[in-house]
C-alpha cells in the first residue's frame, strides 16, 4: 500500500506485507500474548496498558513500514512509549540514561535516513540500495556510521549497552520479558533491513558481534542480580546474531536464532517474574533451594538454560548449529572459534542462574514456606517450553518459513528435506533421532537403575550432608555457589574484561560535555550586547561564505 | 540391526573402558613403584557400589543427575562411529555431526552439576564451580583444532574427517594435534588439569555426596565416556580405525600418553590452568589453524 | 559377642574351608565383590593414623588387595578408628559412621580401642570403643605396624566374604544401647541432633 503525505506529493510512503515483516509480527503477537498472560498478577495503572498498547502498535508500524520515514516514526513512538512505561519503576538515573541513549539512537537514525533521502529523494526500501550507491565514499561511511549507531544502541551491542542493563534490571517484571524479547528485536529488524537492503558492513559487524558475545558473557558471569545477569545474557545472544549477519549466508541462522532467543528469553523472564512474585527477592544471594517448592518452575528454567546454552536435544542447538555452519561456510574460522568459546563460557552463568535460585540451600527462613507460582505464570511457560521442545525435535520445521523470507530478500535458500533434519553444506543433523535416542536411553537407564537392589534413601534433614564430620545448621554459609566465577577475576585476560566498563567512557564524555558547556555559557552569558555582537559576526561570516 | 550395533558398541565401550581404567590404575602404580591393583579392580569397585544395601539420595534432581550423565555418555558413544570404513558399527553417527558431539561431551557435566547442586553439599558445588570455570578454557584449543580440521576436510561428519586423512592429521597438522592434546588431557581429568575432583582439597569435589549405586553409575559412565572420547580423538587425529585391533592399539597408545602425562605433572590451580590454557595451547592452536588453512 | 584382641588371630588361623551355610548364591556373589573392593575413609583419629599412609602408599601398597582410600563417608566402606579416641573425636566418628551407607565396617587399631590402653585413666578418652560403636575387627599393637594392619584387612575381607561381618546390622538393632552409652559421655547433644530413628527414609526419587 503506497500513499503520499498530504501536500508533499514527492514523498511516497508505503506499508507492505512481506514475509520478513510477518515473521517479526508473529513474534510480536507471541510476546504480547504471553506477557499479558501474567498481567493479572500485578496491580497496574490503566495508563500502563494504554502505553503498552501504543508500544505494540508502534512495533507493528515498524515491522510493516516499507519506507524509512514510517519506520522512523514507529521507532520514535516506540522509544517514547517505552520511556513512559519504564518510568513506572525506573530510578531517575536509569531513566535518564535510557532517554539519552534512545534519543541518540533516534537522531542518528534520522540523520542516516536524511542522508539516504538526499541522493534519490525516496524513502522506500527498494530505492535504498541505489541511494546508497549514489553517495560518495565519505558519505557512505558517514551513513553507515549513523545507521549502525542507531541500531547498536537499540540492540545494546557492547559499548552501547550502558542504558540497557539498568533498564532491564529495574523495569517492571511484567515488562522485562517484552523488553528483552521484542524491543531488542526491533534493533535486529533494522539491522536485517540494513544488511539485506543496503550493505553488509562485514568487518564492523564481525568485530562488534564477537566482542559483544565474549564481553557480555563474562559480564553476565559476574552479576548477582538475576535480571542483570539475564540482561547481559540477552546482549550476548544478540551478539551471536550480529556476528552471523556479517557473513553472506548468515541470514538464515540469524533469523533462526532470533526466533529461539525470543522464545527462550520470554520463558526465562516470565519464570524469573514468577520467582520474584512469590519470594519478593531479586538477588541470587537471597534465594536458593526452591526446587522442591517450585518444581514446575524449576523444570521450565532448566529447559530455558539448556536452550540458552545451546545443548543438543532442544531448540537452542539447532540455531547454534546454523550459526556455526554459516560462519564455517564463510571461512571465518577464528570468528567461529570465538563464538564457540563464548558459548562454552555461557555454561557458567546458566548454571549460576539455576543453582542460585533453585538448588543449594534456602538462604532465608521464608523461602521454605513459598508455594508454586500461580498458573497464570505457568501457562505461558508451558506454551513456550513445548514450542522449544518441538523445534528441538523437528529443527527443520521453521526452515520453509525462513526460506520464504530469504527468497524475498534474494538470498541463498537453506536446503530442506524433511522437518526432522537440518542440512547445511558441512553437515546435517537429525533432531528427531537425537531427541528420540536421548529420551530412549534416559528411560532405559532410569528403569534399570530403579530396579537395582540397592535402595535409594533420603535423609530426613537437608543438613545431612557430608560436611567433614560436622553438622551444619541454619547459620552455616552453605549456599555460596551463586558467587561462582569470582576466581576468574584472577585470570589476567578476564580481569581485563571485568575491570573495565563503558561507564568510564561515558563519564569521560559527560565531563567533556560539561566543560564544553561551560565555555559556551561564557559566551552565551545573557549579556545582550555581547550576544548581538556575536550574532552579527556570525551573520557576516555566513554572508561571506555564501557569496564565495 | 542398528539396535544390535548399538548394544555391541555399548558392550565394547563398557568392557574396554573398565579395562583401560584398570590399566590406568595399574600403570600409575608402576610409576609410583608399587604393584597396583589387578586390571579388573575398577569393575569390581563399580559392582561393589551397585550392591550396596542403601544409597543416599537427596531428592529427585539428585536421583536423575547420574542418569542424565549416563545418558550423555551413551549418547556421545552412539554418535561417534567405531570404525570409519565398512558398514557396521557406525552407531547413529550418520544422524549427527561433530558439532553435536562437541556439545554432547558437556551434556553429562550439566547433569552432574545439577545433581550436585540439588544435594546441597558445598564441597560438591566447589568442585562444580572449578569444573565449569575451567571448562571454557579447556574447550577453546580443542574447538580451534576441530574447526581447522572441519575446514580442511570440508565436512563436519566424523566418518568423512577420519576417511579424508591420507596421512594422519596428527602428523599433517602437528600444532593442532598438540593443542588438542592439552585439552584432551584436561577432558580426561588428568593432571595438571585435575583440580575439579581433588580429594584432599575439596573432599573429592563433585562426587562428594554420591554413594552406593549413584557412585557406581558415575564410575560406569566414566568408563564408557573415556572410551568414547578416545575413539573421537582417534578418528580426528590418528587416521581413524577400520578394525578392532587398530582401534584398540591407537586408543590405548593415546591413553598411555595421557596417563604418563598425568603421572608426571602436579596440579594447576583453577586460575592457573585457565591462564595457561588461554595462553599456550590456544596460541599453538591459532598458529596451527592459520598454517593449516592458509591458501 | 566375640570381642578383644584375639579376634583377628582367630579369623586368620581359622579353618580355611569352613562352611558358609547361611549364604545363598546372590549373597555369596555380592559378598565376594564387597570383599574384593574396600574403600577406606581417609580419616585419622589418633596416633595410629601415622601407620596408615605407609599402608596405602608405595611401601606396602594396600591397593593390590583392592583396598584404597575414599575422601568422603558417602563413598567409604570401612572407617578405621586408629588408636585412642577422645570425646571430641568420638562425636565426629559417630557422625561419620552414621553417614556411611550400608554395609559398612569398622576397623579398630591399637590397644587403646580395646581397653583404653595407656590412656586407661584419662579423663577425656573412651576406654572401650565397642560400647559406642560396633567393631568388626581389632588389630593389635601399640601401634600396629603396616603389616599387621594389612593382616587385619585380610581378616576383615575373609569375614566379609563369609557374610559374618555384619556390625552395621548390630548397630541398628541395638541402637538404644549404643545411644545410651554415647549420651553418657557426650551429653544429650549427640550428633545428629535430629533423632536417628532410623534417620534415612526410603524413597529417593
Amino acid at each position: 500500500m503506497e500513499f503520499s503525505l498530504y501536500g508533499l506529493s514527492d514523498i511516497v510512503l508505503s506499508l507492505k506485507v512481506t514475509a520478513l515483516a510477518n515473521f517479526f509480527a508473529l513474534l510480536i503477537v507471541l510476546s504480547t500474548l504471553t506477557v499479558l498472560f501474567i498481567a493479572p498478577n500485578y496491580r497496574l495503572k490503566r495508563s500502563f496498558y494504554l502505553l503498552f498498547t501504543l508500544l505494540v502498535a508502534s512495533l507493528f508500524l515498524i515491522v510493516y513500514a516499507h519506507d524509512y520515514l514510517l519506520f522512523f516514526i514507529g521507532w520514535e513512538v516506540m522509544s517514547i512509549s517505552t520511556y513512559f512505561l519504564l518510568s513506572f519503576t525506573l530510578s531517575k538515573e536509569a531513566l535518564h540514561k535510557y532517554i539519552l541513549f534512545a534519543m541518540a539512537s533516534a537522531l542518528s537514525l534520522f540523520v542516516a535516513i536524511l542522508l539516504l533521502y538526499s541522493t534519490q529523494h525516496s524513502f522506500l526500501y527498494e530505492d535504498a540500495k541505489q541511494s546508497y550507491l549514489a553517495m560518495s565514499d565519505g558519505v557512505q561511511q558517514l551513513f553507515t556510521l549513523f545507521m549502525l549507531i542507531a541500531i547498536f544502541i537499540k540492540l545494546g551491542t557492547i559499548g552501547f549497552h550502558y542504558w540497557l542493563v539498568d533498564a532491564y534490571e529495574e523495569s517492571h517484571n511484567l515488562f522485562t520479558p517484552f523488553l528483552s524479547a521484542m524491543l531488542s528485536k526491533m534493533g535486529l529488524y533494522a539491522l536485517i533491513l540494513f544488511v539485506a537492503n543496503i550493505t553488509q558492513a562485514t568487518y564492523v559487524l564481525a568485530v562488534m558481534g564477537l566482542l559483544t558475545t565474549i564481553i557480555a558473557t563474562f559480564k553476565a558471569i559476574e552479576q548477582e542480580s538475576i535480571k542483570r545477569l539475564l540482561a547481559y545474557s540477552s546482549i550476548a545472544q544478540l551478539g551471536y546474531i550480529v556476528t552471523v549477519l556479517s557473513v553472506a549466508d548468515g541470514m538464515g541462522g540469524a533469523l533462526y536464532h532470533a526466533l529461539i532467543h525470543t522464545l527462550v528469553k520470554l520463558l526465562l523472564f516470565i519464570n524469573i517474574a514468577g520467582v520474584i512474585y512469590v519470594t519478593q527477592k531479586e538477588k541470587l544471594s537471597d534465594l536458593g533451594g526452591l526446587i522442591y517448592k517450585l518444581p514446575q518452575s524449576f523444570v521450565f528454567l532448566l529447559i530455558g538454560i539448556i536452550v540458552l546454552a545451546g545443548m543438543p536435544p532442544l531448540g537452542g542447538f539447532a540455531s547454534k548449529f546454523m550459526i556455526y555452519t554459516a560462519l564455517l561456510d564463510a571461512k571465518y574460522l577464528l570468528l567461529l572459534a570465538g563464538v564457540m568459546f563464548s558459548s562454552a563460557s555461557a555454561f557458567i552463568y546458566v548454571y549460576k542462574l539455576i543453582y542460585g535460585i533453585y538448588l543449594g540451600h534456602p538462604t532465608h527462613k521464608n523461602l521454605e514456606e513459598v508455594k508454586e507460582v500461580p498458573w497464570t505464570f505457568l501457562a505461558p511457560q508451558y506454551l513456550l517450553a513445548s514450542l522449544l521442545v518441538i523445534i528441538g525435535t523437528f529443527p527443520g520445521l521453521v526452515i520453509p518459513y525462513i526460506n520464504r523470507i530469504l527468497g524475498e530478500l534474494n538470498l541463498t535458500l537453506l536446503s530442506f528435506e524433511t522437518i526432522q533434519t537440518l542440512i547445511t553444506s558441512y553437515a546435517q543433523y537429525n533432531g528427531f533421532v537425537v531427541m528420540g535416542a536421548f529420551g530412549g536411553i534416559f528411560v532405559l537407564v532410569l528403569m534399570m537403575f530403579m530396579l537395582l537392589r540397592s535402595k535409594a534413601k533420603k535423609p530426613k534433614n537437608r543438613f545431612d550432608i557430608a560436611y567433614c564430620a560436622e553438622e551444619p545448621n541454619e547459620a552455616t554459609h552453605l549456599h555460596y555457589g551463586y558467587s561462582m566465577g569470582q576466581e576468574l577475576k584472577r585470570v589476567g585476560l578476564i580481569h581485563l574484561i571485568a575491570k573495565n566498563s563503558s561507564k568510564y567512557f561515558y563519564d569521560f564524555l559527560a565531563k567533556q560535555m560539561q566543560y564544553f558547556s561551560e565555555v559556551v555559557r561564557k559566551i552565551y552569558s545573557g549579556n545582550l550586547l555581547l550576544n548581538f555582537n556575536i550574532a552579527v559576526l556570525f551573520l557576516i561570516i555566513l554572508l561571506l561564505w555564501s557569496l564565495k | 540391526m542398528i539396535l544390535f550395533d548399538l548394544l555391541f558398541m555399548l558392550l565394547v565401550a563398557y568392557i574396554t573402558g573398565f579395562l583401560y581404567y584398570g590399566l590406568y590404575r595399574n600403570i600409575t602404580a608402576r610409576f609410583q613403584r608399587r604393584l597396583g591393583p589387578p586390571v579388573w579392580q575398577s569393575f569390581l569397585d563399580s559392582i561393589k557400589f551397585f550392591s550396596k544395601e542403601e544409597s543416599i539420595s537427596h531428592g529427585w534432581m539428585f536421583y536423575l543427575g547420574p542418569v542424565i550423565m549416563m545418558s550423555g555418555a551413551i549418547m556421545t558413544l552412539f554418535f561417534i562411529p567405531l570404525f570409519h570404513t565398512g558398514e557396521s558399527f557406525k552407531g547413529l553417527s550418520s544422524y549427527g555431526n561433530l558439532f553435536l558431539v562437541l556439545y554432547l561431551l558437556v551434556l553429562g557435566a550439566l547433569g552432574n552439576a545439577l545433581a550436585v547442586g540439588a544435594s546441597g553439599n558445598p564441597f560438591g558445588v566447589m568442585g562444580v564451580t572449578r569444573g565449569l570455570s575451567r571448562l571454557f578454557a579447556l574447550e577453546l584449543p580443542f574447538y580451534i583444532s576441530v574447526i581447522a580440521l572441519i575446514s580442511v576436510s570440508g565436512s563436519a561428519d566424523i566418518v568423512c574427517i577420519a576417511a579424508s586423512q591420507t596421512e594422519w592429521n596428527a602428523f599433517a597438522y602437528p600444532l593442532l594435534f598438540i593443542a588438542a592434546l592439552f585439552s584432551f588431557v584436561g577432558m580426561m581429568g588428568q593432571a595438571p588439569f585435575d583440580v575439579v575432583g581433588a580429594p584432599v582439597e575439596v573432599y573429592s569435589g563433585p562426587a562428594s555426596e554420591f554413594s552406593g549405586k549413584f557412585l557406581a553409575l558415575l564410575m560406569s559412565q566414566s568408563a564408557i565416556f573415556t572410551f568414547a572420547k578416545l575413539v573421537l580423538m582417534v578418528h580426528l587425529f590418528l587416521g581413524g580405525a577400520s578394525g578392532f585391533v587398530e582401534l584398540l592399539a591407537k586408543s590405548f597408545g593415546l591413553f598411555l600418553f595421557v596417563i604418563a602425562f598425568g603421572a608426571m605433572y602436579g596440579r594447576f590451580k583453577t586460575p592457573q590452568s585457565i591462564d595457561f590454557l588461554l595462553k599456550v595451547p590456544t596460541s599453538i592452536a591459532i598458529v596451527g589453524l592459520i598454517l593449516a588453512t592458509w591458501s | 559377642m566375640e570381642t578383644g584382641f584375639l579376634q583377628e588371630q582367630k579369623v586368620l588361623e581359622g579353618d580355611l574351608n569352613s562352611e558358609n551355610s547361611h549364604q545363598n548364591s546372590v549373597d555369596f556373589l555380592m559378598n565376594w565383590f564387597r570383599k574384593q573392593s574396600i574403600f577406606v575413609l581417609a580419616y585419622g583419629t589418633g596416633c595410629g593414623a601415622i601407620e596408615m599412609p605407609p599402608t596405602f602408599t608405595s611401601r606396602y601398597d594396600a591397593e593390590r588387595l583392592g583396598i584404597r582410600g575414599a575422601a568422603t563417608p558417602r563413598q567409604a566402606d570401612v572407617i578405621i578408628v586408629s588408636g585412642y579416641c577422645s570425646y571430641k573425636t568420638l562425636r565426629r566418628i559417630i557422625r561419620t559412621y552414621e553417614q556411611m551407607s550400608n554395609p559398612k565396617y569398622l576397623l579398630a587399631l591399637g590397644s587403646c580401642t580395646v581397653n583404653g590402653g595407656m590412656y586407661w585413666d584419662s579423663y577425656n578418652t573412651i576406654k572401650k570403643l565397642e560400647d559406642y560403636l560396633p567393631v568388626d575387627m581389632y588389630v593389635n599393637g601399640c601401634m600396629p605396624r603396616p603389616e599387621s594392619i594389612l593382616e587385619g584387612f585380610i581378616a576383615l575381607q575373609k569375614e566379609i566374604g563369609e557374610g559374618k561381618a555384619s556390625s552395621w546390622q548390630k548397630y541398628e538393632e541395638n541402637y538404644e544401647f549404643y545411644r545410651k552409652n554415647q549420651e553418657a559421655v557426650l551429653g544429650k547433644k549427640v550428633e545428629p541432633s535430629y533423632e536417628a530413628d532410623w534417620y534415612l527414609y526410603e524413597g529417593g526419587l
